[in-house]
This record gives C-alpha cells, sequence and structure tokens, in this order.
C-alpha cells in the first residue's frame, strides 16, 4: 500500500548466534530487507527458521553477532544511548503467539496493560492518567474497561490476546512486531483478532512486522511477504506477486500446504516438499537478484535460467 | 464393507460436576461411525468435540459422567488377555453379546476398559511434546505397545523388528539409529509421527485423532494429514478426526459432523459440507476461514461467545449469535432435517415454512477457489 513511503526499519545483512565455540548455532545468517512506514511486512517459515528471532533482534532482546538494525535512520542494535533505547521501547512494542503464557498469571489486567507505561514514565505517570489510558487501551480493543480489575484466568483465549495487544497500544507505537499472534486461536477468534489489527492500523497507522508459517492468513493480512529459511531470506515480494508467482521451491510448498475447504481438490492435491539438495551451491553459490520489480530472490544463475528446474 | 457400523452413538448425554453446579457437555447426540471412513468432527474450543470422543474411550475427568444414552461397539474385541472381560463372558458383556455391540457407555472397571483402549480405539492427542516420554527411548515405547496389544510377536528381537518396521512406515528416516533416541531429539511433526507409530503399534480398529495438527506448522501439518490417509488405507482404520478448523479436513475426511455446543447440528458427506452447508454455523464457520478473505475487507467473524452450558439451552443453541435467526429459533429446539440420505441438519431454515435465506456470498462457491491460489 505504502511501499514508496519513507523507510522505517533497515536490516542489513542481519546475522544471530547462539552459543560461543563449537556449539554456536546461526539461527539468522545474513538477512537483509526493510520496512516502510504504515505497511504489514510479512515474514513467513516453518518452525525453526529464524522468523521469531529476527523480531526478537529488532526488539533488542537478542544481539545480532554481525549486521545492524537501523530504525528511523538510527542503529539500534548493540550499545545505544539510554534516550535512544527508551524511544525504542516505547515506539516498537510486540504481540505473542500464546495469549495463555504472555499474562502474568498474579497480576490484574489494570497491572498487565500499563506496566510498560510505568517502567517508562515513572513517577511522572499520575494514577488518574494512568487509569484513563488503561480504560482507552482496552476500549480500542473492544474489552471494557471494568475488565481492568479482573485477573487473566477470567478470560477466554481471544480476549486474553486483547489484553495482549492492548499493552502494545498503550505505549502508542509507530511499529508491533505481531510473533504468531493467532496460530494459538480458534478459527472463528483468528478472524476477530486479525480485524481488529486491521482497524487499528487504519486508525493509528501502526506499522506491522507480522510473523507466521501460515501462508494463506498473510496472503489476506500482509503487503509483502518474506520467506525465510534456515536463517536466509529466500523470497521477497509483494504480497499479490509472490502468490501468483511463487519463484523458489520453498515458497511453493509453503503455498500448496495452505490448507483449502474444497473436498475435490484438495483429495487431488499431490503433496509439494521442498528437497534442499536440489540445489548446487557448492560450486555454484546464489545471490540475492530482483527477478521483477520488488520481488527478490535467492538464486544461482543457472536455478535463474530454468527456474528450478521447472520451466 | 462400506456401511457396515463399527460404533453407535445414541442419544448420549454427559455432564459434569463443577463447582456444585452440573455442566451439561454433550446434550443428547447419536452419532454412527461407520468401519472403515475417517469421520471428522469439527467445532471451536469448548463445543464438547474432545470430551465426545473421550467418553469412547473412559477417558472422562472423574467428575464427569455419563447420565443416558449409548455408545455400541461393534468391533468385536478379540480375547486376547486372560483378563479380557469379554472373553469369558465376564461383567463386560451384561449388555449383550459382540454381534449387537458393547455397549461402552456402561463399562465402568478398568479391567474392562483395559481391553477397549489402544487395541480397539486408540487416540492421538494434539500435544506431541507432552504425550511422549521423555525418560524412555522412542523405541521402547513403541516395543511396550507391541507387547501388550500384540502378544503373538514374541522375543525382543522380533519385537525390535516390528519397531523398526513401525518407525519407517510413518516416514522417520534411519529408523535403526532413530529408535534408539530420545524424545527431545525429535522435531514437532517428527514426534508426532512417533505417537503416530505408537497407536499403530496398538493395532486399533479405530484411531482418534483429536487435533494432531494444531501444534504444527502448515508443511508439517499438510504431511502428517498424508500419512494418516496413507495409513488408513494400509491397516484399514476408521479414523475420528477432531479439529476446530474446517478448512484442514477437507483432504482427509469422507463424512463432517459440525458440532456448536455439544450437539451435533450438521452431519454430511464432506462434499456437502463444503459445496452445499445448510447450517448457519456451518456457514459462520466457513466464512471465517482467512483463506477466503479478500485484501482489504474484513474477515467475517462469528458474533458473541458460546451459550453457558450451565443452563438449560431453549430452542436453537446458535441462534443468539445468529443474524438471520427465526423467531422460532428461540422457542423451539429444531430437529433434524433431511437434504440428502446422508445429510442432515439441525435448523428450522429447512423447515417447508420457513423464510428462504441464501448462505453468505463467500462460501458459495468453494468449488472455484482455483482461481485465488493459482
Amino acid at each position: 500500500m505504502n511501499t514508496e513511503n519513507e523507510v522505517l526499519f533497515e536490516v542489513n545483512d542481519l546475522h544471530v548466534t547462539f552459543g560461543k565455540g563449537k556449539k554456536a548455532f546461526e539461527a539468522v545468517r545474513g538477512v537483509t530487507f526493510q520496512v516502510h512506514r504504515g505497511e504489514t511486512f510479512g515474514i513467513v517459515g516453518e518452525s525453526g527458521s529464524g522468523k521469531t528471532t529476527i523480531g526478537r533482534t529488532i526488539m533488542r532482546i537478542y544481539t545480532p553477532s554481525q549486521g545492524n538494525v537501523i530504525y528511523k535512520g538510527k542503529k539500534i542494535s548493540g550499545k545505544i544511548s539510554k534516550a535512544l533505547d527508551k524511544k525504542v521501547i516505547q515506539e516498537i512494542q510486540m504481540i505473542f503467539q500464546d495469549p495463555m503464557a504472555s499474562l502474568n498469571e498474579r497480576a490484574k489486567v489494570d497491572y498487565i496493560v500499563s506496566e510498560g507505561l510505568i517502567n517508562l514514565r515513572g513517577r511522572s505517570l499520575k494514577e488518574k492518567e494512568r487509569q484513563e489510558l488503561v480504560a482507552k487501551a482496552l476500549e480500542d480493543v473492544g474489552l471494557l474497561p471494568e475488565f481492568a480489575s479482573r485477573f487473566p484466568h477470567e478470560f477466554s483465549g481471544g480476549q486474553r490476546q486483547r489484553i495482549g495487544i492492548a499493552r502494545a497500544l498503550i505505549m502508542e507505537p509507530e511499529c508491533i512486531i505481531a510473533d504468531e499472534p493467532i496460530s494459538a486461536l480458534d478459527v472463528s477468534i483468528r478472524a476477530q483478532v486479525l480485524n481488529l489489527l486491521a482497524d487499528l492500523q487504519k486508525e493509528k497507522g501502526i506499522t506491522y512486522i507480522f510473523i507466521a508459517h501460515d501462508l494463506s492468513v498473510m496472503r489476506y493480512f500482509t503487503d509483502r511477504i518474506a520467506v525465510l529459511h534456515k536463517g536466509k531470506m529466500v523470497e521477497l515480494a509483494e504480497t499479490e506477486e509472490l502468490i501468483s508467482h511463487p519463484a523458489h521451491p520453498y515458497t511453493r510448498a509453503l503455498l500448496s500446504a495452505i490448507p483449502m475447504p474444497d473436498p475435490i481438490r484438495e483429495r487431488k492435491k499431490k503433496l509439494f516438499v521442498y528437497d534442499p539438495t536440489i540445489h548446487d551451491y557448492d560450486q555454484n553459490p546464489p545471490k540475492w537478484t530482483e527477478i521483477a520489480p520488488g520481488h527478490f530472490l535467492l538464486a544461482n544463475e543457472r536455478e535463474l535460467a530454468d527456474g528450478f528446474g521447472l520451466k | 464393507m462400506a456401511n457396515e457400523l463399527i460404533l453407535s452413538v445414541k442419544n448420549l448425554n454427559v455432564k459434569f460436576h463443577l463447582r456444585g453446579q452440573e455442566l451439561h457437555a454433550i446434550r443428547n447426540v447419536s452419532l454412527d461411525i461407520y468401519r472403515g471412513e475417517s469421520i471428522a468432527i469439527v467445532g471451536e474450543s469448548g463445543s464438547g468435540k474432545s470430551v465426545f470422543t473421550r467418553t469412547f474411550m473412559g477417558l472422562l475427568d472423574s467428575n464427569g459422567y455419563i447420565p443416558s444414552g449409548e455408545i455400541l461397539y461393534y468391533g468385536n474385541p478379540s480375547p486376547r488377555r486372560p483378563d479380557n472381560a469379554f472373553a469369558a463372558g465376564g461383567t463386560g458383556t451384561q449388555t449383550g453379546s459382540a454381534s449387537s455391540g458393547i455397549n461402552l457407555a456402561k463399562l465402568t472397571k478398568e479391567r474392562d476398559w483395559r481391553a477397549i483402549r489402544g487395541g480397539e480405539i486408540a487416540m492421538i492427542m494434539q500435544d506431541p511434546m507432552t504425550s511422549l516420554n521423555p525418560l524412555k527411548s522412542i523405541g521402547s515405547q513403541i516395543a511396550e505397545a507391541i507387547r501388550l496389544h500384540q502378544p503373538d510377536i514374541k522375543g525382543s528381537a522380533a519385537i525390535n523388528k516390528k519397531v523398526i518396521e513401525y518407525l519407517s512406515e510413518v516416514g522417520i528416516p534411519e529408523p535403526e539409529r532413530r529408535c534408539k533416541q530420545y524424545a527431545h531429539e525429535f522435531s514437532g511433526g517428527m514426534r508426532q509421527r512417533v505417537v503416530i507409530a505408537i497407536a499403530l503399534a496398538c493395532n486399533p480398529k479405530i484411531l482418534i485423532c483429536d487435533e494432531p495438527t494444531t501444534a504444527l506448522d502448515v508443511t508439517i501439518q499438510d504431511q502428517i494429514i498424508h500419512l494418516l490417509k496413507e495409513l488408513k488405507e494400509k491397516y484399514q482404520l476408521t479414523i475420528v478426526f477432531i479439529t476446530h478448523d474446517l478448512g484442514v479436513v477437507a483432504n482427509i475426511a469422507d463424512r463432517v459432523a459440525v458440532m456448536y455446543a455439544g450437539d451435533f447440528v450438521e452431519i454430511g458427506m464432506a462434499e456437502e459440507i463444503f459445496y452445499d452447508p445448510r447450517h448457519p454455523y456451518t456457514w459462520a464457520l466457513l466464512s471465517s476461514l482467512p483463506q477466503l478473505g479478500e485484501r482489504g475487507e474484513k474477515l467475517f467473524t462469528i458474533k458473541g461467545t458460546p451459550p453457558n452450558l450451565f443452563k438449560e439451552i431453549k430452542g436453537d443453541a446458535f441462534a443468539p449469535r445468529n443474524p438471520r435467526a427465526l423467531k422460532i429459533d428461540y422457542v423451539k429446539e429444531p430437529p433434524y432435517f433431511e437434504v440428502s440420505p446422508t445429510h442432515k441438519a439441525k435448523t428450522w431454515l429447512l423447515d417447508p415454512r420457513a423464510p428462504k435465506v441464501e448462505p453468505p456470498e463467500a462460501i458459495r462457491n468453494l468449488k472455484d477457489l482455483e482461481s485465488v491460489y493459482g
């Protein structure tokens, strides 16, 4: 939608390594992308592909071993000033996957929602203002302000996820990183949460980085999609382009795995499994190439020529 | 074989004692399951789909009970074990001989259940992270099931051979090496395959899959569903597949039963449920699938919450959430109306006197989805 707009995030050649020496494991292996203000940027990949790690590195939970993250022209990875740290904490927020695990069971909703604000503003936050802000955040996500005095266990899964969203909203963020926000929810609740996220974006112009393993949700919700496999980005394109012209075999496998509510077609469907051994990257290393305007692909010359042997 | 009954549930009620109140979880439900078919039970969380199938194995929580109804099992349990109650005409047979079925709703003794669990009806749970024993090797967990349920295989060498056979059957590479490993050395999809191998080793007639793919990625989900389909053919299993996601079952289900508030609101062949759904709740479930969402437009959502099962439900349970509910929906519970011999739905919309209500636009042309995904 707003892809011509200013760049909000720049992630440059990001590497994230866990462990040291022999045990070192590189979860993210050189990922580069930009996120524009107001867009919904999707990161899709199977479990273990590093999609959550990227989200968490942007949030400054992990430190990159190489590369950097630029936010509004300033580097926010590694060591940064206290003032910038505060600004990042306020402006970038996260929504987690499991609403059963991500809320403090012993705290009331009131505290859960305003905890970030209390930490950020400290004494300058007056009690009356805090209560007003909590009430407003709860209203924004379609919950009643009276819920503030309840505990998380009194809510259903969908309502809990709304509390998680309210907790992010109260900070008035520029960007929300949503890490599989609907994977743990029932189908009917999924639709409610997705609609809520879409409404909030329209109202407040929030930028989303939307992390999921399911391309069917992505197709509906995102503007651009990056496909991640084993810590490497293999394809990046606008949603429509990626869905209608998938180039990488892994993207095709993800697309073919979307279950469709159409029994005749489903029964005929052949399982398309991505086999990484088809690449001959030892002799012919792949390059990040733009194959169509805005459509990037990780492939070597042979694969570009024969379309991964599928042309 | 095609229309031979294997399990027949008749007017089953399940209640739970909870905080001094009674929760009516399953409300007078009947369902026939035929040998060799795969039937999907679909509903929101809390609709009772897990409770319903747990009654087949006597796995209700201790505060749950069956006040009335029958679960007749026609699987004809074989006298495999000396303590098999059915072999000697023991306590379990009070409800009649095998030809008229065993009433599982009346079984109370653990030893009666032992003849059913695993060997006749086996279950795969949702979360493969928690359903395996972390302290025992994968191979020994499968061997345990073989020893219990296939007593004609004797000697550890023969059992080991069988373990490796099952592991390769469910698509685990290098089974000789992998069978010595522990659960934490497997990924989520591989663990679910191991759980399936254990269920197979019990040599069951009915396999209940309780949301087997909900905790898995889409690509892995697809693989597991294909695997279950293959195994169903090979071992002539009857599969009961429980899920909240109608999108998932199009591939595997021959028949679909839609559950709402402890009752089946619509039952039919998969084609009938997807291409010609009749109950407003089925419409709602289908329309809220994100697969059908148009970019920039709102996804359909079901308003409100499921009814409180502590209270008695009057009329159609779905009426308060149904924007197109008729007046009679609030007063009188609809009966089943037959759409075809295999398809029935519990809604007053099918009454000849009802006004004509069309299903929502989004789900009218599920056959033309090709256009969306190329």
